[in-house]
């Protein structure tokens, strides 16, 4: 029997149809509060004085909280991890002069300077939302505007704002990686050089649940917070309790058992996880927040927003000599992480063999909500960036596209490779993915569609791109496998953090195969700081990756441990044991006991000696290092109206390779979701800011996001090249939807106005700057 | 939201009498009235809710044969029931939000709040409807006021809009790519007595009736008859989903297809 590679139905789904989610809201607390926040009205902006007299007096109100009261409670910066060139998988970046990237301060409650619109300076805990709401309108603040900048590479410009007195001209990590001489000795030389320079749109998640917590103080005194988060309930349980200034120990950290989408964009602590955990236990009250769509808007964490200049050379038949690069990230106001910057710089030639290589990745504080990785972090950047250059180096050169990647593609038997950066990819077959995609996308038959498509008056844009993929994430991970009797399943504890992906079924798939079981009686336990001791949640891939080894690992522990306790039972040698399908047997014998029975029979027995007393289970705890490579290839075609700009998707094609697919149907799911939200930062979404750093795409009225209807039926296959570098071969799954589909939508879109003369549309590429770049090249 | 008073008359004149209170204010079906009022952007202190009053709900035809359509009628029904006698109409409904707006939007709400990027003011003007009230009957080309702004005075009811019937129509919505209200919607109408053009989106002072294509199509129905005829883009909104120019453009290109498509 096995589970593995078959498509069980998702355990989540009636539950969630039916209305029965467990969000973070979803919790009737006793006696509750609510917190409402008191915003920034100003982009950049000191903050004079703050007066919060008449909202303490309102009725209802249970405490008035400023930065300066939170500091007295010995509050302090949340501490976010930003890494250093010295810790994690990612190639090391550090300044040039060998300093590490700066940190700044971030306050739960800003304490004399807002950095950007939204940031919170107070907090009213009232008896009700409404009561709250009251009580803020009448907090007094006094506040000095300060000149904003919002773009990064106006904020490294001379003159500019500066945003932290510790960060001279904004600039918070300037890295290089590669040999520079030999690149600009190969560009000198090279019979082609070609210049893509662009810049990458800023997105924010638009999580269908908006971001809610609760807080509340147990009887033993320690204080509990619900939230959702992608970390894992681990590392958010070490950052609260750092900022609130008290051990571990003292704070609980419980993840609701479903979330609303979260991409990244839920996986920093936010500030009011922290303020309402403080002011549970200043008030004695439970307290409830939930932010409203406009303030999501202003306040999540958000994404991207890269600017990109990279340099092609080739030689006379199209052979890839240098790469040259320069990406600048703006992280925002506030130094959150650097992970899209790392993750993205370090996979800048993509899937090509590209001899030398140099790269600059700089990091710009700015006026805006700081960035966060979301889903694919840095990858969909860099692939885009390496996509469009080398479909720009085809046409600008006169190659074929396609061909012009084959030429370059890094061949099968290559493998492993290492990267003119020093990445080594483990595996794959990467042609062979592109052209299964081509094949699906029906590239043979793309001249007789574009004319039919002009007939219609319309331009058809034909869209390619390669991904390759380079995730990380906490490398540590936790398992904890028993055998329940008396209620006939097996609990998995697991220190991910399942936003949506499927968990609950595609890991007790798992365990069922190995313990024979059926997927029903295994269940997994995630998401509370009682129950999981170690662990990292789920980003970057790491879930099933990490997830398998140990549940692997303790699930062997659990079969171990039932042959020695059967074993002992019967009077027998644990060797003399066989475990199959559930089922203990002695060998060369009628003795055969279920696990479970065994277990209840364990359970009730006096005779086992002492070490194999107790439940039957097992633990599974490792480190794995290392990064994991997903690839593939996916295609966009779409058909403009040059008459209005409007543009429709008419085909959308995905080969992923995930290694081995654990669960096919939850894996393609997973990429309609992706390739969604990746088409939707190429054409639909881009987060606006105006001169004042006001944002102009504050709801859903203005932030374009796209909706089913936008689409036609994706066509997804699965490449399945074991990992080499994953004991069970498996890749992560989940973005690979997202990583290439800025790629693919741009290059269709340059290739439906290649006629027009037009050489580059940036994202998104709305109806209005189609229609524009018509016009221009009208005349 | 701030806290207010809710009455649900159940006939026009409790109804007429109950928007009289000190800071009260109609709510038809609430799809633009209380996004704004949970924004806090208004504060009434008396919601009139007009939804359990059944005179001003629903379809007809009245004796000249003009189709009348009750104030508080949902976009939906309209969608449903018009598809034979007014397909134009029936169509433009249908493309209102999502099935949740259409079931509660109203005409009346639409027409009395005049968002410059609503549809049904583009419907009313190109149709010469007749927008009556509790208290008047007023022409379509007199009520709409600019932004947000139309005739309609303190408390006074849209409690009936009758649409004569053209013999041919056509309404073309081009999407804001976001809100999928109208970027650029325009609705071209053919009567005995001439072609009536009328563009939403795209002004600075809301809905607008574009003349010169009326003059041009009365004397030849067809999209040919407006070769070489442009809107002038100055007086035309700029945002970020178009600039005067692209609104300019889309009214040209949309007038021809709407023309086209109404055959
Ligand atoms: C998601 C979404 C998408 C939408 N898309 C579109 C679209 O594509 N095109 C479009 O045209 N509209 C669109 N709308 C708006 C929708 O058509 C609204 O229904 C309409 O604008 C207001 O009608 P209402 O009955 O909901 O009025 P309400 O929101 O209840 O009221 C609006 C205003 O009109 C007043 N009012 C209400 N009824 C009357 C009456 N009978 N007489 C006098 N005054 C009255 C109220 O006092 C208030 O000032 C959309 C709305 C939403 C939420």
């Amino acid at each position: 029997m096995t589970l593995i590679g078959t498509g069980v139905r998702r355990k989540e789904d009636l539950r969630l149809l039916r209305g029965q989610g467990d969000y973070a809201d979803d919790i009737h607390l006793p006696d509750a509060t609510w917190a409402v926040f008191a915003r920034a009205p100003y982009a950049h902006a000191r903050l004079v004085s703050i007066d919060v007299s008449a909202a303490r007096e309102m009725p209802g109100v249970v405490a008035v909280l400023t930065g300066a009261d939170l500091q007295a409670a010995g509050i302090g910066a949340i501490p976010h991890v930003v890494g250093s060139s010295l810790t994690g998988a990612d190639i090391a970046l550090k300044n040039r002069d060998g300093s590490e990237r700066a940190r700044t301060d971030h306050p739960p409650l800003i304490l004399d300077r807002s950095r950007f619109a939204g940031e919170p300076f107070a907090a009213v805990i009232a008896d009700s939302v409404a009561a709250a709401k009251d009580a803020a309108e009448l907090i007094e603040a006094e506040w000095e505007e300060l000149p904003a900048v919002t773009s990064a590479l106006a904020a490294l410009e001379d003159g500019a704002p500066q945003l932290w007195d510790h960060v001279p001209g904004n600039l918070a990590l300037e890295a290089e990686i590669g040999d520079e001489a030999a690149t600009d000795a190969a560009l000198a030389g090279a019979a082609h050089r070609v210049v893509f320079d662009s810049q990458i749109n800023r997105v924010t998640g638009v999580h269908m649940e908006p971001r809610s917590s609760a807080a509340w103080v147990e009887e033993d005194g320690r204080v509990t917070v619900r939230c959702s988060g992608g970390t894992g309930v681990v590392q958010m349980r070490e950052s609260i309790a750092q900022t609130l200034g008290l051990p571990v120990e003292r704070v609980r950290i419980v993840a609701p058992g479903d979330v609303g989408g979260n991409f990244g964009t839920r996986n920093a602590t936010y500030p009011e996880f922290v303020v309402i955990a403080h002011a549970a236990r200043q008030t004695g009250r439970p307290v409830k927040h939930l932010v409203e769509r406009s303030e999501a808007f202003s306040t999540d964490y958000q994404a991207r927003d890269l600017h990109v200049r990279v340099e092609l050379g080739m030689d006379e038949d199209g052979t890839f000599l240098a790469l040259k690069a320069v990406n600048t990230s703006n992280i925002g106001a506030h130094t959150a992480s650097y992970v899209p910057l790392n993750k993205g710089i370090q996979l800048m030639t993509g899937l090509y063999r590209v001899p030398v290589a140099h790269a600059t990745a700089r990091a710009v504080l700015t006026n805006t909500p700081p960035t966060i990785p979301y889903r694919s972090a840095g990858r969909p950047e860099a692939m885009y960036a390496i996509e469009r250059l080398v479909d720009l180096a085809a046409r600008e050169c006169g190659f074929d596209p396609i061909e012009l990647r084959r030429r370059n593609m890094i061949p099968r038997e290559a493998f492993p490779y290492t990267n003119p950066f020093g990445i080594t990819y483990d595996s794959g077959d990467h042609i062979a993915a592109m052209d299964r995609a081509l094949e699906l996308a029906d590239h043979a038959g793309l001249p007789a569609r574009r004319e039919k498509a002009r007939a219609r008056g319309k331009r058809l844009g034909f869209g390619f791109a390669n991904y390759i993929e380079g995730t990380g994430g906490i490398p540590r991970e936790r398992a904890e496998v028993t055998v329940i009797p008396g209620e006939r399943r097996v609990e998995v504890v697991l220190g991910t953090q399942d936003t949506g992906q499927g968990h609950r079924t595609a890991f007790a798939q798992l365990v069922a195969d190995w313990l024979g079981l059926e997927v029903d009686e295994v269940t997994i336990r995630t998401g509370d700081t009682d129950v999981v001791l170690a662990g990292g949640g789920s980003h970057s891939g790491r879930s099933l990756r990490f997830g398998s080894i140990v549940m692997d690992e303790a699930s062997r522990g659990v079969i171990a441990r039932a042959r020695a306790v059967f074993a002992a039972l019967n009077g027998a040698e644990a060797g003399d044991v066989e475990f199959s399908d559930g089922y203990l047997r002695l060998a060369d014998s009628n003795v055969v006991t279920h696990l479970f029975d065994l277990a209840g029979a364990a359970e009730a027995s006096d005779d086992l000696p002492e070490d194999l007393r107790g439940p039957i289970a097992a633990v599974g705890d490792k480190v794995t290092a290392g990064l994991a490579f997903p690839y593939g290839a996916a295609v966009c075609e779409l058909e403009i109206d040059p008459d209005t700009g409007a543009y429709e998707i008419v085909r959308y094609t995905s080969v992923d390779d995930v290694g081995r697919a654990l669960n096919p149907m939850i894996l393609h799911g997973q990429t309609h979701g992706g390739i969604a939200q990746g088409v939707g930062q190429a054409l639909f979404e881009g987060y606006a800011f105006d001169e004042m750093g006001q944002n102009v795409t504050g709801s859903l009225m203005d932030y374009q996001l796209p909706r089913a209807g936008d689409f036609p039926m994706f066509t997804t296959d699965l490449s399945e090249v074991p990992a080499t570098s994953h004991p069970m071969g498996f890749r992560p799954g989940g973005e690979g939807g997202t990583t290439p589909a800025l790629a693919t939508c741009t290059n269709a879109v340059a290739d439906a106005l290649a006629e027009y003369g037009v050489r580059h549309l940036e994202m998104p590429v709305t109806p209005l700057r189609i229609w524009q770049a018509i016009e221009e090249s009208r005349g | 939201m701030y806290a207010f008073e809710i009455e649900r008359p159940t006939s026009l004149s409790d109804a007429v009498s109950a928007l009289k209170a000190e800071g009260a204010q109609a709510l038809g079906g609430g799809q633009t009235l209380i996004p704004s009022l949970k924004a806090r952007l208004a504060m009434p202190e008396v919601l009139v809710s007009l939804s359990a009053i059944d005179e001003i709900k629903g379809i007809c035809t009245d004796d000249e044969g003009r189709i009348c359509i009750g104030g508080g009628t949902p976009h939906g029904r309209v969608a449903a029931e018009l598809k034979d006698s007014y397909p134009a109409l029936a169509s433009l409904a249908a493309r209102i939000g999502d099935p949740a707006v259409r079931n509660r939007g109203t005409i009346g709400g639409s027409l009395a709040n005049n968002d410059p990027s609503a549809c049904w003011p583009a419907a009313a003007l190109a149709s010469d409807a007749v927008i009556k009230t509790d208290r008047r009957e007023i022409a379509a080309d007199d009520f709409f006021a600019g932004l947000f702004e139309t005739v309609l005075e303190e408390g006074e009811i849209v409690t009936e809009v009758r649409f004569p019937v053209p013999q041919a129509a056509n309404y073309q919505k081009f999407a804001q790519p976001a809100s999928r209200f109208a970027l650029v919607g325009v609705f071209v109408a053919k009567y005995e007595a001439g072609v009536r053009v009328a563009v939403t989106g795209a002004s600075e002072s809301g809905v607008f009736r574009w003349t010169e294509a009326e003059e041009k199509l009365s004397s030849d129905f067809s999209a040919a008859a407006l070769e070489g005829l442009s809107h002038a883009a100055e007086g035309m909104i700029g945002d970020l989903h178009g600039t005067p120019a692209y609104r300019a453009h889309l009214i040209g290109v949309l007038t021809k297809r709407a023309v086209a498509a109404a055959g």
